[in-house]
């Protein structure tokens, strides 16, 4: 019997709950009892205002911190701890090496890893490709304009073959055409690669472009996913569509 | 758009005007006019002063002659510049490792930085007597005066470096895994570089200056001598000799670091 895993869970979360104080009392949780199920492939929104601890959330996912207490499961092939997440962050500029060229920034991951210098120009230059970056291999983030240091930054973390895409508000200071354009070559990379991405954004138009579920956090402290919402509309999405401006309201109706 | 057409008209002749407002930038950039300006203020109160209190450029160009001649202008200054050079170069070697090992050590930076603050706010030039009476009155205790100058700024610097890299860049080399070692060598530090190429280029000046006191208290050679020992032979000359040859001395290595940095160090970013 073949296993066909586009839909067994990837990610499990029960009551996984975050206090940044070492005595945690009632009121002092970040997060407060999350519980969350994501699918192996599924593109997945979390959705809500600012402060509400969805990047608190996502970095626990990513085991940049600890969580306080409750059940995190992360199923995936490779044993490596953390090297099945990548990471894409908010601010490019903080999170690529300036001293390296687009390529090396690429290279990097493989580098730690010591693969042999042709089969890691060879992997780099596939993504550099994928990202919608050839040509630019040789420049250095500072020569490049804030969406193409954004296509580095997914190119690079690509480059690691990661299960799982854990983005952080990645397009929030990208003008609104360059996010469009970055929405629409995500999706065209997620299809492509099938990986599974979690998506961080306070944004509700970019939610229901990108996202084929939502959950949908409360405001903090004690935040937690109060509502989850199944976007059955294909790729690509249409902005102006009857449909979208449906979910749009209801949506919006969590945030009034 | 008949008023377009005429602004056009009218910018034209201010376009002329703009080569010898171009030129005029060039040669102040060039900092010429400056030093000439320098001279003349020199050559006139120098004129208008007994030479022995203030001796002219001329005057002070004939010392140059004077002490070039047999050469021990030229001898003083290899001295002073090979003290400064192995000092410096020995303290860079001392300072940034631990610069590095501080700053990426919470707990090694608690207990020392307040040592380091307390101890850095005491000038070389009062540890002078004290390595002489330590390393005896030899080269060593200079080289030792000089790593000392050089000490704290680069360790400082570095330090500062390494406190100053995004989370974000460390988390991202770790979440593509990359060892700590490895983190080290190619995340922290490249991100430090430009400031500890700030701190050695500090270092330096701060070089300069100790290697100059401990020559005037306690040396037989190197232009801190010359200074001290021209005061023995009321020879005003020679103390704006070393004045003058210290400047040039400390501008060229300053622009000669400068420019090795640009050169090698260009994707760094470095200031210089």
């Amino acid at each position: 019997m073949t296993m066909v895993q586009t839909d067994a869970p990837n990610i499990v979360l029960k009551g996984l709950s975050k206090s940044f104080s070492e005595n945690p009392d009632q009121g002092s949780y970040v997060l407060e009892n999350v519980d969350l199920t994501i699918n192996r492939g599924e593109f997945y929104i979390l959705l809500g205002p600012s402060g509400c601890g969805k990047s608190t959330l996502l970095n626990i996912l990513a085991g940049f911190i600890e969580k306080s207490s409750g059940e995190l499961t992360i199923q995936s092939q490779s044993a490596a701890k953390e090297e099945n997440r990548g990471f894409v962050f908010q601010s490019a500029d903080s999170a690529l090496f300036p001293w390296l060229t687009v390529e090396e920034n690429v290279e990097f991951g493989l580098k730690m890893k010591k693969v042999a210098t042709a089969k890691r120009k060879e992997i780099a230059n596939h993504y550099i490709k994928l990202a919608g970056l050839s040509g630019h291999n040789q420049k250095f983030p500072k020569e490049i304009s804030g969406g193409m240091k954004q296509r580095v930054q997914l190119a690079r973390v690509l480059a690691n073959d990661p299960q799982i895409l854990l983005m952080d508000e990645p397009f929030g200071a990208l003008d609104a055409m360059t996010r469009r354009t970055m929405q629409k070559e995500l999706i065209r990379i997620w299809t492509e690669t099938n990986k599974t991405v979690i998506f961080v954004t306070h944004d509700i138009q970019e939610a229901l472009m990108l996202g084929q579920r939502i959950g949908i956090m409360s405001v903090g402290p004690s935040s937690k996913i109060i509502q989850s919402y199944q976007i059955d509309m294909p790729y690509p999405r249409e902005l102006t569509s009857p449909d979208f401006n449906e979910y749009y309201k209801v949506v919006q109706s969590h945030f009034d | 758009m008949k008023t377009i057409v005429q602004q056009e008209v009218k910018l034209k002749p201010l376009e002329k005007k703009l080569p010898f407002k171009f030129y005029w930038k060039k040669v102040l950039k060039t900092g010429i006019i400056t030093w000439i300006g320098l001279l003349l203020i020199w050559t006139v109160a120098a004129h208008f002063s007994d030479p022995q209190f203030l001796p002219s450029p001329l005057a002070t160009l004939r010392g140059a002659i004077e002490l070039g001649s047999d050469g021990s202008l030229f001898i003083y200054m290899a001295y002073s510049l090979v003290r400064v050079l192995i000092g410096w170069l020995l303290g860079n070697i001392v300072a940034i490792p631990l610069g590095l090992f501080i700053g990426s050590n919470k707990t090694v930076r608690e207990l020392v930085e307040p040592v380091i603050n307390f101890v850095r706010f005491i000038p070389p030039l009062a540890f002078i007597t004290l390595f002489m009476l330590w390393f005896g009155i030899g080269e060593q205790s200079k080289i030792f005066l000089i790593m000392y100058a050089t000490f704290f700024v680069v360790t400082i610097n570095t330090l500062t470096g390494v406190l100053s890299i995004s989370e974000d860049k460390i988390r991202s080399a770790k979440s593509m895994g990359a060892t700590d070692f490895q983190v080290l060598r190619y995340v922290v530090i490249p991100a430090a570089i430009p400031f500890i190429f700030t701190g050695a280029k500090l270092a330096m000046g701060s070089s300069f200056m100790a290697i100059i006191g401990a020559e005037m208290v306690a040396a037989n050679e190197g232009v801190g001598f010359m200074i001290w020992n021209a005061r023995l032979y009321f020879q005003t000359d020679w103390i704006f000799v070393g004045l003058v040859v210290l400047g040039l001395m400390g501008f060229s290595m300053d622009r000669l670091f400068a420019w090795a940095g640009r050169k090698f160090l260009k994707r760094y970013s470095i200031v210089s």
